[in-house]
């Protein structure tokens, strides 16, 4: 009885309906899906699932629209994510300065975006820019200037926008509060030897804040990755598959196609591709500590 | 701890007796409700104007047969195709009455997931079901079994401000090369000579195949080889760039059949190539043309053969009450039922109905039902078989890349053959 309770304890018994409830939630859908991505699985011709090997991920390296939907996707990921970074660190810059009346106010209004649900934001762009109904190809056109903004040339350009207008107050986010929890002294050091604000943010500011853009570029670079919403709301991944990103891609395959095995390739490939760049953010973050 | 350890056997117990619960419930079998007891049809429709039409028209079915209850589950045509999928693959269907579009419907036959409806067509007195237009039938026969009867078609036709050309002494274009012509001709710097479709996907295809028609080519030859991208294709697809950049509005390369609907309402544009049952939409004073209600005038697309949409009532292989559901389909689709749908507005399916003066005079009047007739019985579907649907979404994106001036008409259509061959080849 003794053995027994301490080769499993109460307190290890006590996380039992957490690891079941993760067994069931993550790690079989995960299994599972890793096993269908190795058969020839249609939903429609279930009682024809045959083991095909790796014949699925094979079969990507010849599929030219899962490369543009790939490529999309990462050109979407870095424009929205450096966009947003930018943006959100010179907004954190200029809501931290303790002297701004108002602050709070601003805080509240620069976060709004955020807590719109993204189907939400897709479909009210879609309106506001429509050409028939939109406002602001209604104004531009007041003034001269006709824009297509869901034409082939800035399609996807205009649904990184949209992640800006969304995504920014999370970085903002990220970025007041690692501002706010710097310590102090350096800043003061650097003014009293005469730094510039410019020199200051250069070799101050921002050396301090490494860790926290790392952090933030991984969270909304992950997040990044998973754009769907505008997609399906706007564009549809047109005109032509200029906008077509890889989760609008398998999705496609898997719920509109019923190709469950190759749609699981598909996304197990993403998996691998996004945490590989996570492990490369943090090399360099634990490079960074390092040092 | 002597508390926690008396916790754990019915822990286990607990979680063992509910996974055999969940697994007696996941596979016991379906059965078919006893007699006497009242049946509960679920449907799943679109929420289109006819869902209004049939939902009313079921309240008096309703009241008929008080042994059976209908509960619609209306939605977004884009949120159908997976949950009637995840409907056939559980035990017990979720819908007993299903709705499915043209494309669906050999994949959906031939996966082994609707009933067959021969026995009930061949056992329902006076349901006369070669009534139903010959191209509109076709699309519920897979192999020799029939999957669905017709609930109510999309086949486009040319929808013209008749009083424009009237006004102009045109003549309405019945070739293609009239067409192109005449819509370049309406042009002017704020009005426009075609209110075009070009969005990827499903709506491109839907319009341009008209063109291809017109232009005598098709998507595959009898032997089923993909010709799309022949010389007809090519001289279809040059044709309507051109016509896209010259004669429709500017930016209008998204444009579903919504769009290009409200610039034809809001007096923008002279013609449109888009649905029939558009046309009483258009005409009706309250509708969304105000004071242009009744200028606008039906007719088959340039080169006479149109592509044909329709969507059809299907019963689940899964479903229990499918006794029950037939009688329910069985009666709307009934000559008697279907002729006061149509009355109602709904788009007909019915020859008998389409030449009934009673429809004429309550409906629309006797031309729009001639010229809707004459479409239906010239009209194919955009593809068949069981990838039609990924098939519509390749050629679709080919032909918006090719609008768009990412691809010229001949590497476009090269495109999509290819495509087209290795899913069908699949």
């Amino acid at each position: 009885m003794i053995t027994q309770r301490s080769f499993f304890p109460f307190s290890k018994r006590m996380i039992v309906p957490l690891a079941l409830t993760l067994l069931v939630v993550l790690i079989y859908p995960l299994v599972f899906s890793f096993w269908v991505s190795l058969h020839e699985y249609s939903l429609t011709a279930l009682e024809d699932v045959r083991f095909i090997g790796l014949q699925n991920y094979i079969g990507l390296r010849h599929n030219p629209s899962f490369w543009n939907a790939l490529r999309n996707t990462v050109v979407f990921v870095f424009g929205a994510v450096f966009l947003e970074t930018v943006l959100g660190f010179g907004l954190a810059l200029l809501l931290h300065r303790p002297t701004l009346r108002f602050r709070n106010f601003f805080r509240s209004i620069l976060l709004t975006p955020m807590f719109i649900t993204p189907i939400a934001v897709g479909l009210m762009f879609r309106f506001l820019l429509n050409q028939q109904l939109g406002v602001l190809p209604y104004l531009l056109d007041q003034i001269g200037i006709q824009v297509d903004w869901f034409g082939p040339q800035l399609a996807l350009f205009s649904i990184i926008l949209i992640d800006v207008w969304q995504w920014t107050p999370f970085m903002l986010l990220l970025f007041l509060a690692g501002l706010e929890s710097l310590p102090a002294s350096p800043f003061e050091a650097a003014r009293v030897d005469g730094a510039s604000w410019f020199f200051t943010l250069r070799k101050v500011t921002l050396p301090l804040m490494k860790p926290v853009i790392l952090v933030a570029l991984i969270i909304r670079g992950l997040d990044a990755f998973k754009v769907f919403e505008y997609i399906y709301a706007i564009t549809r991944g047109g005109p032509g598959d200029s906008t077509e990103t890889i989760l609008y891609y398998i999705y496609k395959v898997a719920f509109r196609f019923f190709r469950m095995g190759e749609a699981a390739a598909m996304a197990y490939v993403l998996i691998a591709l996004t945490l590989f760049l996570v492990f490369i953010l943090y090399r360099i973050m634990s490079a960074d500590e390092g040092a | 701890m002597k508390h926690s350890r008396t916790l754990w056997p019915p822990l286990i117990l607990g979680l063992v007796l509910a996974m055999i619960l969940s697994a007696c419930t996941a596979t016991a079998p379906a059965s078919a409700p006893a007699a006497g007891e009242k049946v509960t049809l679920n449907v799943i429709m679109e929420e289109v104007p006819d869902y209004d039409i049939v939902a009313g028209l079921a309240e008096q079915f309703k009241a008929d047969n008080p042994d059976i209850d209908i509960v619609f589950d209306a939605m977004p045509y884009d949120a159908m195709r997976d949950k009637i999928l995840t409907s056939f693959l559980a035990p017990k269907a979720t819908y007993d009455i299903i709705i499915i579009d043209n494309p669906w419907m050999d994949e959906f036959g031939n996966a082994g997931y609707l009933a067959p409806l021969n026995d009930f067509i061949a056992g329902t007195e006076g349901y006369n079901y070669d009534d139903f237009v010959g191209p509109l039938r076709d699309i519920g026969e897979v192999d020799g079994q029939i999957y669905g009867v017709p609930y109510y078609n999309y086949a486009l036709g040319l929808i013209v401000r008749q009083d424009i050309f009237d006004e102009m002494g045109i003549s309405v274009p019945t070739s293609l090369e009239e067409y192109v012509q005449t819509v370049k001709d309406l042009t002017t710097d704020d009005f426009y000579g075609a209110a075009m479709q070009p969005q990827r996907g499903y709506k491109i295809f839907e319009e341009w195949k008209n063109w291809l028609y017109g232009a005598g080519g098709d998507l595959l030859d009898d032997q089923g080889n993909v010709i799309i991208n022949n010389e007809a294709g090519v001289q279809a697809l040059n044709m309507y760039i051109d016509t896209y950049n010259t004669a429709a509005p500017p930016n209008s390369l998204n444009w579903g059949f919504d769009e290009a609907l409200r610039a034809m309402a809001a007096g923008q544009a002279a013609t449109m190539l888009s649905y029939n049952w558009m046309l009483p939409t258009l005409n009706n004073p309250d509708g969304p043309a105000g004071d242009l209600a009744g200028s606008f005038q039906l007719y088959e697309p340039p080169g006479g053969k149109a592509v044909l949409g329709a969507w059809h009532w299907s019963l689940p292989k899964n479903s229990v009450n499918q006794d029950a559901a037939w009688k329910f389909i069985s009666w709307l689709t009934s000559p008697s039922v279907d002729k006061e749908r149509v009355i109602q507005g709904g788009a007909p399916t019915r020859t008998s109905v389409i030449q009934d003066p009673e429809v004429w005079e309550k409906g629309f009047g006797e031309d729009y039902y001639a010229t809707v007739l004459s479409i239906l019985e010239d009209a194919e579907p955009l593809a068949g078989g069981d990838h039609a649907e990924e098939i519509i979404d390749v050629v679709g994106t080919e032909l918006n890349s090719a609008v768009a001036g990412e691809k010229d008409a001949q590497q476009a259509l090269d495109d999509a053959a290819a495509q087209v061959t290795e899913i069908i080849n699949r």
